[in-house]
């Protein structure tokens, strides 16, 4: 509230409705009305600066929203993994000499690991492709810049999570998802270490490396649901 | 058109209806932003910012005053922030040396009533200054007033009561003639 000051340095109390109303003297009133005195408003000015503001504002409002939507996807992918890696430890023989195709709970089928496996690692992938193609296409201000780094943070926590697992194991994925860690580690810098060349070399380092059109042939067609709101 | 079938038009994405709004109401903030603030070009930031949230939160407008209020509210509180936060970078930028120098004017050098009383309601209490420039100088109702700054018509009622007084005690010798 702005008038939360009631009694005043005078010790006036300030909320009494039996004040007499006793306007100034009108050369008073007259001197008060030229106070500040306002010029013509600049109203095609202003309308244009409300306007361009509003066009920013939704622009990257959808940005923000995939943003989220990603991580939230990225953060469930991450309890997906979790998930395996607690299953996995529970079953670890304690001399620590598990080989990847003894990972899994008691009785367990491996069969059943290695499709858990496949599925996350999948789903991160599609949503590794998602997220740098978005990242690729519109990152263009500082702003959009920090919400892909949140977002390049959880991937990568996932993707690190992956290659410490059994779905490493196989050398392509291994490959791709060591590559695919360097470009997330790129992206998760970019708001704390802001430079204005960043952006591009990220983006040359994706073509050079390849790495979106490997996530592609890594990711079946349609295993990402997300992928459409592109 | 009344409040509530102008703003249906606004939220359903009709260009046509800002700029309706905004044409109807951009004198009145305009105006009373530039008097609080003392600067047009800081009133012009000011009302651009109290449009951009005003079409920004116009989904959470009741109706429970005019829109003209709401947008009154709002021109207010981004003034007074706006004049705060300017007031505190220039208390920071001024050394202890200038200090005793600002709110010394001298009367004698300057007694031209239009100054004068402009610096008597400088030296006034936000609560007051804001109640007498917007009632006195703006002509907004002490029922305007109330709903705009979230106070009862008593206390703006008083305000204005004890802002005259203060401008009469400063300006007596005019007050006279």
């Amino acid at each position: 509230m702005l008038l939360d000051d009631r009694r005043h340095d005078d010790g006036q109390d300030d909320d009494r409705d039996d004040l007499p109303d006793e306007p100034l003297e009108p050369s008073l009133l007259a001197a008060a009305r030229e106070y500040h005195r306002p010029p013509e408003p600049p109203r095609e000015a202003m309308w244009r600066a409300i306007q361009a503001e509003r066009r920013r504002a939704r622009a990257v409002r959808p940005a923000r929203r995939r943003w989220v939507a990603w991580a939230a996807a990225a953060a469930a992918v991450l309890a997906v993994g979790v998930g395996i890696g607690w299953m996995s430890r529970t079953a670890l023989p304690h001399n620590g000499g598990a080989s990847t195709a003894s990972w899994g709970p008691p009785g367990a089928s491996p069969r059943i690991n290695e499709t858990a496996y496949r599925m996350a690692t999948v789903e991160h992938l599609g949503q590794s492709e998602a997220f740098l193609t978005l990242f690729r296409a519109s990152v263009q201000s500082a702003g959009q810049e920090r919400l892909a780094s949140g977002t390049a943070r959880q991937l990568l926590a996932t993707n690190r999570l992956l290659l410490d697992s059994p779905a490493a194991a196989d050398r392509r994925t291994r490959l791709l998802l060591e590559d695919l860690e360097l470009v997330l580690a790129e992206i998760a810098q970019l708001a704390a270490d802001d430079r204005p060349d960043d952006r591009t070399l990220i983006r040359e380092g994706l073509d050079r490396g390849g790495v979106l059109s490997r996530l592609r042939t890594e990711v079946p067609a349609g295993s990402t649901p997300t992928r459409g709101d592109l | 058109m009344d409040d509530r079938e102008l703003i249906g038009r606004v939220l359903a994405g009709d260009p046509r209806a800002e700029r309706e709004l905004y044409e109807a109401h951009v004198d009145r903030v305009f105006r009373l932003s530039c008097r609080m603030a003392g600067d047009p070009h800081r009133a012009q930031d000011y009302t651009q910012e109290t449009f951009i949230r005003a079409f920004r939160r116009l989904g959470d407008f009741r109706g429970e005053s005019a829109l003209s209020t709401w947008l009154c509210a709002i021109a207010v509180s981004v003034t007074l922030n706006g004049i705060r936060a300017q007031r505190r970078a220039r208390d920071r930028e001024v050394g202890l040396d200038d200090a005793p120098a600002i709110g010394s004017r001298s009367i004698e050098a300057d007694p031209d009533l239009k100054t004068r009383m402009a610096h008597a309601i400088d030296e006034l209490p936000d609560g007051y200054r804001t109640v007498f420039v917007m009632h006195d100088v703006e002509g907004y109702t002490h029922q305007e007033i109330a709903s705009a700054l979230g106070v009862q018509p008593g206390t703006s009622k008083a305000q204005l009561f004890r802002a005259r007084a203060k401008l009469r005690t400063a300006l007596a010798d005019f007050a006279r003639d």
